[in-house]
């Protein structure tokens, strides 16, 4: 019987390498996706190497708006840039960037915006407008987190031009007599417990860490497009099964089938024969889209191999199995396009392939748990992006597993070699 | 007939109410080609497709080289060899990988195998194609394919179903000297076509079905000769037509006469005869001749006797 099935797994594995079309959907498609979404990710979200690239307009008289743009390329993450081809930014220039799509927003600093930080108690300037420009197609998930980051920093670079103003009132009224020299010790120890850095010059007493939850051992944190690698790979996987669908429609349709029905071969044999090859087509895969993922983009692929395969392998199995159940409902090629786009995409996007789950609704999360995509791709980002190990995705596999026994007997059940 | 190596005994497989096979017994023995001639829909693919395994029969039992066919189709199935209607390839693997493939899937491995399949592509006359694509290839060297693929397990008895379908003269003429030789080899073939000229110039023994009965199961030979000198198919009006009118027994030149579908079907023993006798009836009874066709003696009118249709309808 081996010798049979290896026969069938042989020949299954001629024609999936001698079809251009197969190939390009299993590594090619997928892949085009990774570099796709790397390259518009990039220009939304930035990456290691690539901040936020931030339009800056300074029409301030004074040093205040220099000093928050300071503060904020200082924060990290973000590009300034104040001036354009050698001549300081203005209105019209930034205007024109933002609504060419070449970046994202500008900020606009108004002449009177030091002027506003710096009034002291009792004086009332006219209110300084910053103007955030945005593409209004801008997703607001960018905007609102660097509108919000800005608004710190102006108010921060307000308290330090007003709180000296403010201890000088005070010593006015409280002590009169005081010395010029005392009087600015004293601005200066006030104005350094406004920014958040104690007397002696030591740092702020209050920090911000990001540490991963226990069990978790990340080293780095990886940025948006590595944590959504393992959703492009698992969306690549489950393709597999327009393969087997497509290639079980051909058997019928060419008698192959029929021809091999009346051999010596057990219906089982055949099915083993028919789904062994694109097993291992997805185990390749796999292996492929990460191993690239990782000489090309510098992704990390955890600690943990054998994590890596018995995820890979249950996943292949639940996309097999899955397979057969599709070639055991669609009958015609048009049935087989239709119902496969749609199970797939519908699957891949409840299973959090394009969007992450957790930003999703309680009620939509809890129906990605009949994904199999769900399963497979919190199994592969335990190992990639959590640290963990294969004892860990084991409960991910088992579903997984169990998700492949469904779909492969509903499928045998209703399956027809003719 | 030497010893059978395959016996058909009441067989009947129906679909959903309709009876596909209806009884149908035959048996045929090794270095014989044995045709069943019926027109599409008689049943031919449906007997073929239980003899060769590929499904059980409602009832009836199939006996192959002394196995119970249907009770142990693992047994039987490494003699068999099977030719289906559809060219059953995979278009994208060379002729030599198609064929090693089947040889494998039989068993077949390291230089048995390699001998095999440069035999049968010799046979088939594709040595020269062997790396190429099927799909590359005319309707007619992959129909040559088709049969090498079912046959380079060496088969004791092998199953052709249409295998001449879509094929040029050149490729058919091809197929039909290899069948021939195959059957002086001592193979047995079950051939089913609805092209009578095909069983008629290839088969040893004839079996014609339609709607899954055996209508008759003989030679060739014997099936023609059994015709006389032909078949007159006489178009009359009605009243003519009427069994009270008994027109048919005052034709005393024809063997037998039958009327369906408003036509009169006269088997003749001598069509000369018969001719002057029929237009003298019609003189006589002032009848008019509404058509005349006259049909040699053929299996296609051996067929039109049986059943009034002809084999094409």
């Amino acid at each position: 019987m081996m010798g049979r099935i290896l026969a069938l797994v042989r020949k299954d594995l001629q024609l999936f390498f001698r079809d251009p079309r197969g190939l390009m959907l299993v590594f090619l498609m997928p892949f085009m996706f990774i570099v796709i979404m790397r390259l518009a990710m990039r220009g939304a979200y930035g990456d290691d190497d690539a901040p936020i690239r931030v339009l800056a307009v300074v029409e301030d008289r004074g040093d205040r708006a220099a000093s928050v743009l300071g503060d904020l390329e200082k924060l990290g993450g973000f590009a300034v840039e104040t001036a354009r081809d050698g001549r300081p930014l203005d209105r019209a220039a930034a205007a024109e960037l933002v609504a060419d799509g070449e970046r994202p927003l500008a900020v606009i600093f108004p002449p009177g915006f030091s002027q506003a930080l710096e009034a002291g108690p009792g004086e009332s300037p006219a209110p300084a407008v910053v103007e955030v420009m945005i593409d209004p197609a801008s997703p607001v998930q960018l905007v609102q987190p660097l509108v919000g980051t800005l608004q710190g920093m102006i108010e921060r670079s307000m308290y330090l031009a007003m709180v000296p103003r403010g201890v000088d009132l005070v010593i006015d009224w409280v002590a009169p007599q005081t010395g010029s020299a005392r009087r600015a010790e004293l601005q200066t120890i006030s104005r350094q417990a406004t920014a958040g850095v104690s007397g002696d010059g030591g740092a702020s007493p209050v920090r911000i860490e990001r540490v991963a939850p226990p069990g978790m051992a990340v080293e780095k944190m990886p940025d948006s497009f590595q944590q959504n690698i393992p959703g492009y790979t698992v969306f690549g996987i489950f393709w597999i099964v327009s393969l087997i669908a497509h290639s079980i429609h051909d058997e019928r349709r060419q008698g192959t089938f029929r021809r091999l029905l009346v051999a010596p071969l057990g219906r089982g044999t055949m099915l083993a024969g028919k789904l062994i090859p694109f097993f291992l087509v997805n185990l390749l895969q796999a292996a492929v889209m990460l191993g690239a993922a990782g000489a090309i983009f510098g992704v990390g692929l955890g600690h943990s191999p054998a994590g890596l395969l018995v995820v890979a392998v249950a996943a292949a199995a639940a996309s097999s199995g899955l397979g057969v159940l599709v070639s055991a409902f669609a009958r015609t090629e048009a049935q087989i396009g239709g119902l496969t786009t749609m199970l797939l995409l519908a699957l891949s996007a409840v299973g959090g392939c394009f969007v992450p789950r957790v930003i999703m609704p309680d009620w939509l999360r809890t129906v990605g748990l009949a994904s199999p995509h769900a399963w497979a791709l919190d199994g592969f980002q335990d190992i990639l992006v959590r640290g963990q190990g294969v004892v860990d995705v084991l409960p991910r596999a088992g579903a997984l597993l169990a998700f492949a026994a469904v779909f492969f007997l509903v499928g045998v059940w209703r399956f027809r070699f003719e | 007939m030497s010893t059978p190596i395959l016996e058909a005994e009441d067989l009947q497989k129906s679909y959903g109410g309709r009876r596909a096979v209806d009884g149908l017994s035959f048996a045929v023995a090794p270095g014989e080609i044995f045709g069943l001639l019926g027109p599409n829909g008689a049943g031919k693919s449906t007997t073929l497709a239980m003899l060769s395994t590929l499904f059980p029969p409602d009832a009836g039992r199939i006996v192959i080289d002394g196995v119970d066919a249907v009770r142990e189709p693992n047994r039987v199935r490494p003699g068999l060899g099977f030719v289906p209607q559809e060219l059953a390839l995979y278009p994208a693997l060379g002729a030599r990988d198609n064929l090693a493939f089947f040889g494998r899937i039989y068993g077949l491995h390291g230089r048995a195998l390699e001998q095999r399949v440069d035999a049968v592509l010799d046979v088939v006359g594709l040595r020269d194609r062997a790396a190429d694509p099927v799909r590359t290839f005319s309707g007619g060297m992959t129909r040559r394919l088709n049969l090498a693929a079912g046959l380079v397990h060496s088969p004791r008895i092998l199953f052709l179903d249409e295998p001449t379908v879509g094929v040029d003269p050149q490729s058919r003429n091809f197929i039909f000297d290899h069948v021939r030789r195959l059957r002086d080899e001592g193979l047995a073939i079950l051939y089913t076509s609805h092209y009578m000229e095909e069983v008629e110039r290839l088969c040893d023994r004839v079996a014609i079905v339609d709607e899954g009965r055996l209508l008759a199961l003989d030679t060739p030979q014997a099936l023609i000769r059994g015709q006389g000198q032909g078949l007159l198919v006489v178009g009359l009006p009605p009243s003519a037509l009427a069994p009270e009118a008994r027109f048919a027994d005052a034709l005393h030149a024809a063997a037998r006469a039958t009327v369906r579908e408003g036509l009169l079907y006269l088997e003749v023993r001598d069509l000369n005869e018969a001719l002057l006798e029929l237009l003298a009836l019609c003189k006589e009874r002032n009848v008019a001749l509404t058509s005349l066709r006259v049909l040699e003696p053929s299996l296609e009118s051996v067929f039109l006797k049986l059943t009034g249709k002809r084999l094409r309808d």
